[in-house]
């Protein structure tokens, strides 16, 4: 494992029991991500990226196999050593819904630095710096229902970058934006991913996002098809 | 970070707030019926206390030991002039008046009964019994006419006598038992409500009934009124040891009539019973508003639990969200329960005439609002709750995120 590899699986496989029937989510995968990349997981439905994800960010367990994140081993981690660990390790951006209603902006953001018992000043100078930094200076009051669905996703990207994680994990994060925003948005994240050398990982359908990628990762039944680092 | 989850808790109650609302309501109604219950039960007991001791019975009685097992007619109070001074001295003593009792029969033209005839002290009796208000036909001990007798309206039925009608009274004398007869004119006939006092007791002046017992200026028993009905309820006191020496005995209304505060101690029984039938209906609205409120915002369980909430923190909202839960149910159910218990306490509940344990109810029951269930249900109710929400929080502590998010991947 080299120095600078973030994200190292080794030969995962994922067994479901769907009503006694086993199905084989992942069936060997094999993949290695380098700090400060820009990477699309693609694939059809069905395909495993959606296991992929929850298994490289330690929200489900493999059924055989390693995952290494940062250099440290997920399996043996318990319970409260994986949530202390995605606290201080991985930032979500998720589809939609996103967001906790009733917390403000500045709440929502701020959540994970209140997990971290990050000083309420300090807090409030991240919460101001990555409010401004996704376009949202003055929204620190409202509550999510009063954002637009970009305006939600950017405060989603400001509360998975806020605390400065290594990884930014994002599942189909343009899926519910018109064009024009999901535009915006891939713009915006591609910039913070060169300013902030942060890896972002994207599970993805969204030609866009494919285009904007520097490197695709295709998975096909379970197996990586194919993964192709762009000039 | 307790705040924020405060916060959170708080502010989740009230996202479906016709939930929340009904769920309030109905531990509300819970809190407010175990309110009114208690405040229904002190009335009641208060009720039952005065009209047991107000009746007839008074606070306490002094009598000689062994009078009441015997009712023996020379079983007098010992030291009679010395009890009566000391009682005189009581601070705490408001009233006492002396009685006579004695087994005898009563003879009309119509008719003969066996019945109690007590010898009383019209001036001082009034204010212990409520014979005097009782009074349907006739008068209390008006005047000075030593032959005037007042009887039930039962045993006036039974003897066919209507007022100025004569009876006479067959009494056995103390000492000699030599029976001694006197003839009496009804002068009053009362209406009390309990079938026996009414059929079996008739009532004289007490010279008359020391004069015919043949037991001088003795008495059998002196019935006490204390400034507080509380001291009544006290065998602390060291009063009934002051007045149990020289072969008497002091004893209080609770000795005298050990059913009564035996059946409160049940009924005390009974209210915590319906406290728990309460308490576990109200338990499966809290589960189910949970756990509804909970399967509502499984992704959003999902969220915090990714972005790093641990096991514990997601178990601390729900019990938060009880917390919260029964802050506004109590709010309701003290609201409720104060509102229901003043009514009530206004109007009284009608249950005269009603023998319960032993005692005739003879006036309205009126609730009796005290502080104690205001505090004490309350803690129960967040205690219980919070205890019944552990349920729905160890479910939520132990949800796998992927779970939860299974819509999002």
């Amino acid at each position: 494992m080299a120095n600078n590899d973030v994200i190292v699986t080794e030969s995962i496989t994922k067994v479901y029991a769907e009503n006694d029937v086993p199905v084989e989510a992942l069936r060997g995968v094999d993949l290695t991500i380098q700090s400060g990349e820009f990477t699309a997981l693609v694939g059809p439905s069905g395909s495993g990226k959606t296991t992929l994800l929850n298994i490289i960010s330690g929200l489900d367990a493999p059924t055989d196999g390693k995952v290494w994140l940062s250099g440290k081993l997920l399996s043996g981690m318990s319970g409260n050593e994986l949530s202390d660990f995605r606290r201080d390790n991985i930032g979500f951006i998720f589809q939609a819904y996103n967001l906790i209603p009733v917390l403000t902006v500045e709440e929502n953001v701020e959540y994970i630095m209140l997990l971290q018992r990050v000083s309420k000043a300090e807090r409030h100078r991240r919460v101001a710096a990555m409010l401004a930094e996704v376009g949202l200076a003055g929204y620190a009051d409202r509550n999510p229902p009063q954002l637009s669905g970009g305006q939600q996703q950017r405060v989603a990207i400001a509360r998975a970058m806020v605390s400065e994680p290594a990884i930014i994990l994002a599942d189909e994060p343009t899926a519910n934006l018109d064009s024009r925003t999901g535009a915006d948005l891939l713009d915006m994240m591609s910039h913070l991913n060169t300013q902030t050398n942060m890896t972002f990982v994207f599970s993805t359908h969204d030609p866009m996002v494919m285009d904007r990628a520097r490197r695709l990762i295709t998975l096909k039944d379970g197996r990586v098809e194919s993964d192709e680092i762009k000039g | 970070m307790w705040l924020i989850l405060i916060k959170l808790a708080w502010r989740n109650l009230f996202r479906n707030k016709r939930r929340t609302i009904i769920a309030s309501i109905a531990i509300g109604i819970g809190l407010a019926a175990l309110i009114f219950a208690d405040a229904l039960w002190v009335g009641m007991e208060q009720n039952m206390v005065k009209t047991a001791t107000a009746s007839f019975l008074g606070d306490g009685q002094v009598h000689r030991k062994g009078f009441r097992d015997t009712q023996a007619v020379e079983m007098t109070i010992n030291r009679l002039d010395e009890v009566n001074d000391a009682l005189s001295q009581e601070s705490i003593v408001e009233q006492f008046t002396p009685r006579t009792f004695a087994f005898g029969m009563i003879t009309s033209s119509a008719n003969v009964s066996a019945i109690s005839l007590v010898g009383v002290q019209p001036p001082t009796e009034r204010f212990l019994t409520q014979i005097d208000n009782a009074i349907t036909e006739g008068a209390y001990f008006e005047g000075h006419n030593d032959r005037d007798i007042v009887i039930g309206a039962k045993l006036a039925e039974l003897l066919e006598v209507t007022l100025g009608n004569r009876v006479v009274v067959t009494v056995a004398q103390s000492e000699s038992g030599d029976l001694s007869q006197e003839m009496f004119r009804i002068s009053g006939i009362y209406r009390f409500g309990d079938e026996a006092m009414e059929g079996g007791m008739a009532f004289v002046r007490l010279g008359k009934a020391q004069e015919m017992l043949a037991i001088g200026a003795d008495v059998h028993e002196i019935a006490i009124k204390f400034t507080d009905s509380k001291y009544g309820q006290d065998k602390t006191l060291p009063f009934w040891e002051r007045y149990s020496q020289h072969g008497n005995e002091a004893l209080s209304w609770t000795e005298i009539l050990p059913q009564l505060q035996a059946a409160f101690e049940m009924s005390k029984f009974s209210k915590y019973i319906m406290g728990v039938v309460l308490f576990g209906v109200v338990v499966f609205g809290i589960i189910n508003t949970l756990f509804m409120s909970l399967y509502e915002r499984m992704f959003e369980f999902g969220v915090l639990r990714a972005v790093g909430t641990r096991p514990l923190g997601m178990a601390r909202l729900i019990l938060f969200e009880a917390g919260a839960l029964a802050v506004v149910s109590i709010a309701l159910g003290a609201i409720l329960g104060f509102v229901l218990t003043w009514i009530f306490a206004m109007v009284g509940i009608d249950y005269t005439g009603i023998e319960m344990m032993g005692v005739t109810i003879q006036e309205l029951i009126y609730p009796i609002m005290t502080i104690e269930p205001f505090i004490l249900y309350p803690i129960w109710v967040f205690i219980f709750t919070i205890i019944t929400g552990l349920y729905p929080a160890r479910y939520a502590a132990k949800i796998a995120p992927a779970t939860a998010m299974r819509r999002s991947f």
